[in-house]
C-alpha cells in the first residue's frame, strides 16, 4: 500500500486493530464497578458489633487489671445503672420515639437503587 | 444485555440499579479504553491501572454523565485525564524524557525488520511526540469526528487538526523511512 497517499494512511490507521487488553481485565474492572460485593456487614451492625467488642475488651482489662472485685463492682453499677434507665417512664418513652423513627426511616432508605456521587473527573470529563 | 441497546439508554439502567447494564458498557469499550491508555504510556501495568481507573471513575460519576453526549467521548476524556495524571506523576519524579520512561523497546527502525504493515503502523505512531500520538489514537478511535476529539482532549478543534495534520505527516515520514531501512 502506498503511504504517500492520505487516504491509505487514514484507511490504514482504520484498519488498524486494538491492542489486546490483559487477561482479567475486564473481571477486574466489574468487580470493582457493577459487580462489587456487597459488604458482609451494614455500617449500623459493624457499629453495633464495635460497641460490643469494645465493651468486652473494657470488662476483660477490668478482670485483668482489678481481679473478681472490680469486676464484679462495675458489672453491678452497670447493672444498677441500666435497670434505673429501663424503669424511668420517661427514659422508656424516648427509647420507643428513637425505635419508631429508625424503624420509619428504614423504610424509605432501605431499598433504594445505586446511588452514584458526583466526581471530579466526571465533571472535567463533561467539559 | 441487547447489543443494539444504546450507550445513554445503559447509564440510564445503571443508574436504576441494573448492575448488567454497566457490564455491557465495560464490555463495549474496555479495549477501545485500555488501547487509549496503552498508546499514552506505552506501559502495560499502568495502562491496565489507568484502565480500571477510568471506568471507576466513571462508575461513581455516572450521574454527571449528560444524556444525549456520547459515552464514548466522556470514557475516553476520563481515561486520557487517568493517563495525564500518571504522565505527570512520571514528569515529577524522573528526569528523563517521556520517551525513555516508556517500556524499553527497540526504535522504530529495528522494529520494522520483519514486521508486518501493521506493526510498522505501531512502531510510527510510538515514535511520535506524546500529544501526536494521542491525538492520532483518537482519530483510531473515533474516525473523523474532530470535535469529540477535541472534547476529549480539552482543546480547540483547529488544535485538533493542526496535531493531527503534523502527526500524519510525522507518520508519513517515518514510514517512509521504514520502507528505505527495508530495502
Amino acid at each position: 500500500m502506498n503511504m504517500d497517499e492520505h487516504d491509505a494512511l487514514d484507511q490504514a490507521l482504520f484498519a488498524l486493530p486494538l491492542e489486546e487488553a490483559p487477561a482479567g481485565l475486564r473481571a477486574s474492572i466489574l468487580l470493582a464497578t457493577a459487580y462489587r460485593p456487597s459488604p458482609a456487614f451494614s455500617f449500623l451492625e459493624l457499629a453495633a458489633l464495635g460497641a460490643l467488642g469494645a465493651i468486652a475488651i473494657w470488662l476483660s482489662v477490668l478482670l485483668a487489671l482489678g481481679g473478681g472485685t472490680l469486676f464484679v463492682h462495675t458489672l453491678e453499677t452497670i447493672g444498677t445503672f441500666a435497670s434505673r434507665a429501663l424503669s424511668s417512664t420517661a427514659t422508656l418513652a424516648w427509647l420507643a420515639a428513637g425505635g419508631a423513627t429508625a424503624l420509619w426511616l428504614s423504610l424509605f432508605t432501605g431499598s433504594q437503587p445505586l446511588v452514584v456521587a458526583p466526581h471530579r473527573s466526571g465533571r472535567r470529563a463533561g467539559r | 444485555m441487547n447489543a443494539e441497546i444504546e450507550d445513554g439508554n445503559l447509564v440510564a439502567l445503571t443508574l436504576r440499579g441494573n448492575a448488567e447494564a454497566f457490564a455491557t458498557l465495560v464490555e463495549r469499550y474496555d479495549r477501545a479504553v485500555y488501547h487509549l491508555a496503552y498508546r499514552t504510556l506505552h506501559d502495560v501495568e499502568e495502562a491496565r491501572d489507568a484502565t480500571q481507573e477510568a471506568f471507576f471513575k466513571a462508575f461513581r460519576s455516572l450521574r454527571t454523565f449528560k444524556p444525549g453526549s456520547k459515552f464514548s467521548t466522556w470514557i475516553f476524556a476520563i481515561a486520557y485525564h487517568a493517563c495525564c495524571d500518571r504522565l505527570n506523576r512520571r514528569k515529577r519524579y524522573a528526569s528523563e524524557e517521556l520517551p525513555e520512561r516508556a517500556d524499553p523497546a527497540p526504535g522504530p527502525e529495528q522494529q520494522a525488520i520483519a514486521l508486518d504493515q501493521a506493526a510498522r503502523l505501531r512502531a510510527a505512531i510510538d515514535a511520535l511526540p506524546e500529544k501526536y500520538r494521542t491525538v492520532i489514537t483518537l482519530f483510531h478511535l473515533q474516525g473523523k469526528q474532530y470535535d469529540e476529539i477535541a472534547s476529549v482532549l480539552g482543546l480547540p478543534m483547529g488544535t485538533v487538526k493542526t496535531h493531527l495534520f503534523r502527526a500524519k505527516e510525522q507518520l508519513r515520514r517515518l514510514l517512509g523511512e521504514m520502507e528505505v531501512t527495508e530495502s
